[in-house]
């Protein structure tokens, strides 16, 4: 077990690293003198020269990186040139509100998927099933947007129970927090609710046809405790995978939600940010981004082993 | 600003002032809650982005060669009867309370001398800074810090009196130093240096008093400092070059600015107008979409918001719950322009006939019906009907097919044979229509049309350097047509950045815009403005289509917010180009 999660970590840090060059890649790849490209109008010698300091452009490459990630790791990722604000802060502000969607989010999508799942399963191909699954392929094909579109004009502004924009961070309460997440959490679960789903029912279908399953049926267990306690877990590798995979993409791929909803979390200001030029912030949200993504990632790698016991023995 | 009559001291008992013609427009009301803002300027494009960074400011300002005095400050008058127009109370306002305003973009700081103030920048400045003179209503320019700004015998040299016991946030005092300070942070940044290059000197003769001294007569002075120019911050902000905590002197002090989600300010209890402001907090929330926005009103979640889109101006502007002032019929101050630009140096545009051709051949009432909304109205001028300045028939070719495909059919040949066109415009959805709509009525002539479509920073940089061919454009707007100098002068074509993006160099526009730059005879620079109406028309580096309104839309609890009385007594000008001052805005219980 240690074992393999200390290859895990050392797997984790090394994907980092080539994740920092590529990011750290970013200002170099532009065309011509990204000082210029960064600065553009403002170009005024001052700026220019403290750009240069900032990004140690006169230095040689391997020497420019190693300044670069030391400042990283110190807490420095650069200053906007759009808004003077550091990039550390930015991130720090746009971080949790991407967190806190993709927790509210993935948990409404959660509570819905796996009930569903399991009592679709237990009996595929009637009723139930049959609806559940046309309602997901439904889910499946209605955009985020739509759904944050008509959210909006029916909840905000017809209703009037939620607001349409803006986000209350938890410090204004946790009743205001909860008003302004919470319909662009339900957009951003709509389509995990029917991608989870599917991926439970399907393993869920094959595991109750397990030996060990009819096995705990001829013992007389009551089938709400075979479905939770004996095939659940077995039927979740998949449902967890595709759960990785969806978090990581969310803390970017929430970006017409975050814009429709002025969310200003990670990938709204990644997208103000390109707009703009503003290529060190880009380059900062970047590298966190990635980061997140393949911790979360390793994450779930990690819950495997728990789940699973021939994962730690592989 | 389009012709300002040049009551300068009205109200004061001043000497009368140069007077000039003007076409003040006061508000109407349209419908149930919808009245035109009775004082049309805008100040946004020039300052959008970084591209016009290198070369000087759109600056608004009246133009007025006034003498400008103050009686003192002012509390704004109220009577006990509400009126029903939108954006205007006579009621007496409620003090307290907090107001959520949506804005439509955000803003890289608040340094004048460095920061680009779009509406939303020039609006939050509103908030935390003052200018040194203000746009009445009828167009003409007021004092403001400033107690007066008096001209010499030639309009070379003004003379601006402070007021007196005016602090900024910080406490510290309002005094001729500070400007002169400002002023030289404003001459020795890129971003605003060509916007006083005029101005040669400043020195300062005593605490109060400031003198600035011109290369030439500048009739519009006392307009330039209604602007970004005319903010004065104070020297704790401005020795730090502190872009992120504004320190002024205006209504409302700083709390809080996190970009691209809030800035909130709470109410100066040391502003030096008494009474002012009325509102306690006040929380700007920048809704970058226009639809996100009106939802957001819609469903209360801001009480305010501005909105430069016609269809959403046409959702609200019947609605009873809500009040909308635009500026899309007011004369007062030239509005912004929806037009092409052409690179009149880039072939094939280098030849007249082919701009004559896309000029034929382009239908401004098609597109206006198209994408109006039935807000829009077609103008094929640099100037709104109903200015002053308007040429009565400016000569702009009015839309035939025929005609055009006469003159591809006669233009293609010493090009190849073929007239191809790439037309450019930022990535926005309805921008991308309406190029489309171009695209179709100049193939109809003969023209083969390529349509890109990219980023704004790209497309403002494109246009600076000049890589561009025709492009879908937005300005012009300014509260005095001298403003617009930079834009239109043959002395800014030139390379590497040319304010003037269509780098058309015709002396006689230079002559006229000279003419109107330092004459302060009225008729003459009415001519000299018509003058340039007809060249622009001729040489066609501008293919005209509608005016772009705004318009600022409110809950009906938001009073007053399009009715701003200045210093001096005079009601100032309420709302314009997206931008409104917020001091005097009050909410019903």
């Amino acid at each position: 077990m240690a074992r393999y999660i200390g290859g895990r970590v050392i797997q984790l840090v090394v994907i980092c690293f080539f994740i920092s060059i590529v990011a750290f890649l970013l200002v170099h790849l532009l065309p011509g003198d990204p000082t210029y490209t960064i600065l553009g109008p403002n170009d005024t010698a001052q700026a220019r020269a403290e750009l240069l300091r900032q990004l140690g452009l006169d230095k040689s490459l391997p020497a420019q990186y190693w300044t670069w990630i030391g400042n990283v790791f110190h807490g420095n990722l650069g200053i906007s040139f759009l808004t003077h604000q550091t990039v550390s802060n930015a991130v720090g502000e746009a971080f949790p509100i991407d967190l806190e969607l993709i927790i509210v989010s993935q948990a409404m999508a959660f509570i819905v998927a796996i009930p569903l799942a399991l009592v679709a399963a237990l009996r595929p191909n009637r009723l139930f099933d049959r609806i559940a699954t046309t309602s997901t392929y439904a889910l499946l094909a209605v955009p985020t947007f739509v759904v944050a579109v008509i959210l909006v004009l029916v909840v905000a502004v017809k209703i009037h129970i939620f607001p349409a924009t803006g986000y209350n961070p938890l410090s204004q309460g946790i009743g205001p927090n909860l008003k302004s997440v919470l319909l662009p959490s339900i957009s951003l679960a709509v389509g995990s609710v029917a991608i989870y789903y599917r991926l439970l029912r399907a393993d869920m279908i094959a595991t109750l046809q397990e030996d060990f399953i009819t096995m705990a049926r001829a013992k007389g267990l009551s089938t709400p405790y075979i479905l939770l306690r004996h095939a659940l877990r077995p039927s979740s590798f998949a449902l967890l995978a595709g759960a990785g995979l969806s978090i990581g993409s969310l803390f970017t791929g929430a970006f017409v939600v975050e814009i429709l909803f002025q969310l200003p979390g990670i990938g709204f200001q990644i997208i103000q940010a390109i707009n703009a030029r503003d290529y060190l912030v880009v380059q900062g949200m970047a590298l966190v981004v990635a980061i997140a993504y393949v911790v979360i990632n390793f994450g779930v790698d990690i819950l495997f082993t728990f789940l699973d016991p021939r994962v730690r023995r592989a | 600003m389009a012709a300002p009559t040049g009551t300068g001291t009205r109200g004061c008992g001043a000497p009368a002032p140069v007077e000039m013609a003007r076409n003040g427009h006061n508000g109407t009301t349209r419908g149930g809650n919808v009245a035109d803002s009775a004082d049309r300027y805008d100040r946004r494009t020039f300052l959008r982005q970084g591209a016009t960074s290198a070369a000087g400011l759109a600056l608004a300002g009246a133009g007025a060669p006034v003498l400008l005095s103050a009686c003192g400050a002012s509390s704004p008058t109220t009577t006990s009867s509400a009126t029903t127009t939108p954006g205007v109370s006579r009621a007496t306002p409620r003090v307290g309370g907090s107001m959520i305003i949506g804005v439509s973009s955000e803003i890289d700081g608040f340094l004048p001398a460095q920061s680009h103030f779009d509406a939303t920048g020039l609006t939050y400045a509103n908030a935390v800074f003052d200018t040194l003179t203000s746009v009445a209503a009828d167009g003409s320019v007021r004092p403001h810090l400033a107690a007066s700004v008096t001209p010499n015998a030639d309009m070379t040299t003004w003379t601006l009196t402070l007021r007196p016991k005016v602090e900024f946030h910080d406490g510290s005092p309002l005094t001729a130093d500070v400007v002169l300070q400002n002023f030289h942070a404003l001459k020795t940044s890129p971003l605003t240096a060509q916007a006083v290059t005029p101005i040669s000197s400043v020195t300062t003769s005593g605490d109060l008093t400031v003198i600035y001294t011109c290369t030439e007569p500048l009739v519009a002075f006392p307009a330039y400092l209604t602007t970004q120019v005319g903010y004065v911050i104070a020297l704790s902000q401005l020795d730090k070059n502190d872009s992120q905590v504004p320190v002024g002197t205006g209504p409302f002090k700083y709390v809080s600015w996190e970009p691209n989600d809030h800035f909130t300010v709470e109410r100066n209890p040391s502003y030096w107008r008494a009474g002012l402001p009325y509102l306690d907090t006040i929380t700007f929330k920048p809704i970058v979409s226009d639809q996100s926005r009106e939802a957001s009103l819609r469903s209360g979640t801001v009480d305010l918001m501005v909105s430069h889109d016609p269809g959403v101006i046409r959702d609200l502007q019947h609605d009873p719950s809500f009040q909308q002032v635009t500026d899309l019929h007011s004369s007062v101050g030239q509005p912004d322009m929806d037009f092409i630009c052409l690179n009149v140096v880039a072939e094939p545009l280098s030849d007249l006939t082919v701009r004559q051709a896309l000029a034929y051949a382009t239908d401004p009432a098609e597109i206006v019906k198209l994408f109006g909304d039935n807000v829009l109205v077609p103008n094929t001028s640099l100037f709104p009907p109903g200015s002053v300045y308007r040429a009565a028939d400016n000569g702009y070719p009015s839309f035939d097919l025929a005609k055009a495909k006469q003159l591809v059919a006669k233009a293609a040949p010493a090009h190849g044979g073929s007239l191809d066109i790439s037309l450019v415009d930022i990535t926005d959805p309805r921008q991308g229509l309406i190029i489309q709509a171009l695209q179709s009525m100049w193939q109809a002539a003969g023209f083969k049309v390529s349509l890109n479509q990219i980023e704004q920073v790209t497309y403002i940089d494109n246009l600076v350097g000049g890589q561009f061919q025709a492009a879908a454009d937005e300005m012009f707007s300014a509260p005095d047509p001298d403003l617009n100098y930079v834009w239109l002068s043959p002395t800014t074509a030139n390379p590497p950045i040319a304010l003037n993006f269509a780098r058309n160099k015709d002396p006689r526009i230079e002559a006229a815009l000279q003419q109107g730059r330092t004459h302060s005879d009225p008729a003459a620079r009415i001519e000299a403005y018509q003058n340039v109406d007809k060249y622009l028309a001729e040489d066609l580096p501008y293919l005209w289509f509608s005016q772009a309104p705004w318009s600022v839309t409110g809950s009906t609890t938001v009073m007053n917010f399009a009715n701003p009385v200045l210093p001096d007594g005079t009601r100032g000008l309420g709302f314009a180009g997206g931008v409104f001052t917020p001091a005097q805005i009050w909410t019903k219980a």
